[in-house]
């Protein structure tokens, strides 16, 4: 079992997987709907809620490539958003993008770590399962295959791209050149899709077939669903 | 609305291609600033979702897609995604809306589907920053007018021209996305060597 199953045992018993699904969307409502002077207060009511249901998940914006994506978004903000009114070793900075890149930075880290903490704590079938409640068949299913398929996309798209380019594709007829890349990137992205569905068929996956899978539902799951809606709305009235 | 494993697939891959743009290119838009980026946005994604229901065409189809890419808006890192988010699920349910009217896809249907998704975005931002946010229609209003004649070049004083002017700048972005989900969609259909619509 992992350290992250281990510190998380006491607490799965009194948080279900209801529970755990209205921390996760509170983290991002919490966020969406805090004015931008309020962020850092936001941040920090989150900070107390995420030491208590995800620790290990903390860990997830201090990896390597999450620190420079995080850096580049603040030193892009500084040189190109807003006045530059500031003085930082010489260079003209602005204070205004400073303010914004931070703003982006504590938002990723938010949502970073609601979904690594929620995505581990929580097996995706059960998200499929809830969202089959609300009577849309198939939804988890679909949204399992669009987040896999995202990285296929990105790659095919860029060799299509590419290979137009290096063909000369856009110098005349820009209009062809751009209809023609858009149906290669969906004629490939739905050759692939083939495969999936063999591949779901194989392992006898039917929509028809599949059954609603119950829901963990923990001792003090009414109370955070109580606790979230209520400050959710009071952050509302507030603002 | 019940999908079989195939539709269900199918609608995941354009879901995942509307939402695709909406993260890389509709991040490389708004930090570019380029004028009626949502409304460009919208038209691409409108387009995808189109050519999805030439493939899945069922009820529901277009508005599942744009559940899928509303969800993977979600995943944005910058900015707030709330109400683009509510924008998506309402563009795709009013193309639902006429693409299920209309019943028969045919260019017509896309072309009508595409202006009224593509004109929601003159109406959002009323609703969602006017009405919802608390900013007011009238700061909304002023704020539309501002950013029309910016882009337009027409004076603000000028209210009803520069108003139909957007509204028929939206209608007219709407009607070619709609055209050209239709000729893509067809020109995948060929390729895939499937038999023509």
């Amino acid at each position: 079992m992992s350290t992250e199953g281990r510190s998380a045992e006491p607490v799965r018993r009194l948080v279900g997987t209801m529970g755990r699904l209205v921390v996760f969307f509170w983290s991002i409502s919490l966020l969406l709907i805090a004015p931008p002077n309020w962020i850092p207060l936001a941040v920090g009511t989150w900070l107390g809620v995420a030491v208590l249901l995800h620790p290990a998940a903390l860990r997830v914006p201090f990896r390597r490539r999450w620190i420079l994506l995080f850096g580049f978004l603040i030193v892009a903000n500084i040189f190109w958003v807003g006045e530059l009114d500031w003085n930082l070793w010489g260079l003209a900075v602005s204070s205004e993008g400073l303010l914004i890149g931070l703003q982006m930075v504590l938002r990723a880290v938010v949502v970073l770590v609601a979904v690594e903490g929620f995505s581990n704590s929580v097996d995706i079938a059960e998200v499929a399962g809830l969202l089959e409640r609300f009577g849309l068949e198939g939804l988890g299913f679909s949204m399992g295959v669009a987040v896999n398929l995202l990285p296929f996309l990105r790659q095919s798209s860029l060799n299509a791209w590419r290979s137009l380019r290096m063909k000369g594709g856009l110098r005349r007829q820009r209009w062809r050149g751009l209809r023609l890349l858009l149906v290669n990137i969906i004629g490939n992205a739905l050759c692939r899709a083939d495969e999936v569905v063999l591949s779901a068929e194989a392992r006898a996956f039917s929509p028809d077939r599949s059954r609603i899978i119950p829901l963990e539902i923990g001792a003090f799951d009414w109370l955070i669903l109580t606790v979230g809606l209520s400050s959710l709305l009071a952050l509302i009235l507030v603002r | 609305m019940k999908f079989s494993t195939r539709e269900l697939v199918t609608l995941g891959v354009f879901g995942a291609l509307w939402g695709a743009v909406e993260l890389s290119f509709g991040s490389i838009l708004h930090v570019m600033k380029v004028p009626m980026a949502g409304v460009i946005l919208t038209a691409i994604g409108l387009a995808i979702a189109m050519i999805g229901r030439l493939f899945v065409c069922r009820p529901g189809a277009t508005l599942f897609i744009g559940l899928i890419a509303a969800l993977l808006k979600l995943f944005s890192l910058g900015g707030v995604v709330i109400w683009p988010l509510l924008g998506i699920v309402i563009e795709a349910l009013l193309a639902e809306v006429v693409l299920s009217a209309l019943r028969k896809p045919s260019q017509g249907a896309f072309t009508m589907a595409g202006a009224v998704g593509v004109l929601w975005t003159f109406v959002h931002p009323f609703v969602m920053h006017g009405l919802i946010m608390g900013s007011g229609i009238l700061t909304v209003w002023l704020r539309t007018l501002d950013q029309g004649s910016q882009v337009l070049g027409i004076d603000p004083s000028a209210v009803l021209w520069l108003i139909l002017a957007l509204i028929g700048l939206r209608l007219g972005i709407g009607a070619a996305a709609g055209l050209l989900a239709w000729s893509v969609g067809r020109s995948v259909y060929a390729r895939l060597g499937r038999p023509e619509r």
